[in-house]
């Protein structure tokens, strides 16, 4: 189908981009993967769109101190092959591997998947468990938050309407530390019916290694992305033995209402997301130095 | 597809019933309706405007109370069409009274029709599931007034 009949404006920077947005009328492009699909389905039908990928100086991945600063208009290919992500973050850039097909991420946004906040995208099960934020403009403000208050529920965000996503920031990771992004993909689609990321760092003590610190990013699961707090709590302070992991693991859909659709049920998810915690878990210990 | 589930309403079982017969209230919970038209005794039409992600769309429909048994369960009966599909729904809601408020179970099934059920399988579940959520978190906030 062809889409309804829309404004096309493609703002040479971001001020100029931010008016056009003001008064919340108008739609933001950015590698259009999502919205470009619902346009031609006429499910989405905006009067108005501002395309903000023409925007110089909206692309970037750069080292500020601890933190790395990746501009919102950076695509999936450039998150996975960024030198500087694969070296200092490994887990985002692992996790931009695995997204959709090679098209998808030649043209798809980190900032464009995030404003989207897709239940089943990637990127969100690695930002929960980085503790990354997000640096929010409007043509008023900015401000910037915790990706875990970012995400408030199924397709919805903390965006107020004019506001973009400007960049998000994640941690320089520990040399010490093991991360991995696991997930079953949907096979048409490629989104995640289950994907965990996991970051889980050493320490030597006396009696041997323990766990000194877990972070578990969950997507695809529920009707938003989260950080399954309570496996990390059960998994820090242990030897992180294989038992000690399927121990922790087995809590990670405690409490969770499960999605359920013809690719996976309930109860299906939740074994899966279990089972991938298990791998993801066992991965990111045997990367820790 | 079949939806069920429970929310606890903080108010005593003959005041969350008197609010979920209120065609006010249940104007106020819908997500995007800003008020029903009484059309006959316990039927009423709406207009409900639907946003998520960058889908969007009206839709127009008819909401019917049945089989009341106050103040225990009655029956909900919803259907709407709007350009980009329809819905038709039916379920028993079942108040069960607890000391301090009052659980409220739901039992129903929801066809879906159209472009959205053809191309959004994927997201039904999930935006059916966050629908009903603001639904009983604004009945909550509308039982505490």
């Amino acid at each position: 189908m062809i889409a309804q009949n829309f404004e096309y404006s493609a703002p040479a920077n971001l001020s100029e981009a931010l008016k056009l947005l003001a008064d919340g009328e108008a739609k933001a492009l950015a590698g259009g993967m999502s919205l470009i699909p619902l346009m031609k389905l006429r499910l989405a039908t905006p009067g108005q769109l501002v395309d903000i990928g023409r925007i110089a100086g909206l692309s970037y991945v750069r080292q500020d101190g601890d933190a790395i600063r990746i501009g919102a208009t950076t695509t999936h290919y450039e998150v996975q092959s960024s030198g500087l992500l694969r070296a200092s973050c490994p887990l985002l850039a692992e996790t931009a591997d695995h997204i959709g097909d090679i098209q998808v991420r030649n043209r798809g946004t980190i900032g464009g998947s995030v404003a989207h906040a897709d239940p089943a995208a990637d990127y969100p099960a690695a930002l929960l468990a980085l503790e990354a934020r997000v640096v929010l403009v409007s043509a008023k403000a900015e401000r910037e938050m915790p990706i875990a208050d970012f995400f408030v529920d199924t397709f919805t965000t903390a965006l107020e309407p004019g506001e973009l996503i400007r960049e998000v920031v994640v941690p320089v990771e520990d040399k010490s530390a093991g991360t991995s992004y696991r997930k079953v993909a949907q096979p048409a689609s490629g989104f995640a019916i289950v994907g965990i990321a996991a970051r889980v760092r050493q320490s030597g003590g006396p009696s041997g290694k323990m766990i000194a610190f877990a972070r578990i990013g969950v997507t695809g699961l529920a009707g938003k992305p989260y950080r399954a707090i309570n496996v990390e709590q059960a998994l820090e302070g242990t030897a992180g033995s294989p038992a000690d992991i399927q121990k922790a693991a087995a809590l990670v859909a405690d409490g969770i209402e499960a999605n359920s659709d013809l690719h996976a049920s309930d109860a299906y998810r939740k074994h899966l997301a279990k089972v991938y915690t298990m791998r993801a878990l066992a991965v990111a210990s045997s990367r820790t130095a | 597809m079949k939806i069920s589930g429970s929310y606890t309403v903080p108010a005593n079982r003959e005041r969350t019933y008197q609010l979920l017969q209120d065609p006010a209230v249940l104007a106020k919970c819908m997500p995007g309706t800003d008020h029903l038209d009484r059309v006959a005794e316990d039927e009423y039409e709406m207009k409900m405007k639907m946003a998520i992600a960058s889908i969007g769309g009206l839709f127009i429909g008819k909401i019917r109370l049945a089989d009341q048994n106050p103040p225990e369960s009655f029956r909900l009966l919803v259907e709407g069409t709007g350009k980009i599909g329809f819905l038709k729904g039916e379920g028993l809601l079942n108040l069960i009274g607890q000391p301090q408020s009052t659980e409220v179970m739901y039992e129903g099934d929801v066809q879906v029709g159209g472009t959205i059920a053809s191309v959004g399988q994927r997201l039904l579940d999930t935006t059916s599931k966050m629908i009903i959520k603001k639904f009983f978190e604004k009945l909550a906030e509308a039982a505490i007034e």
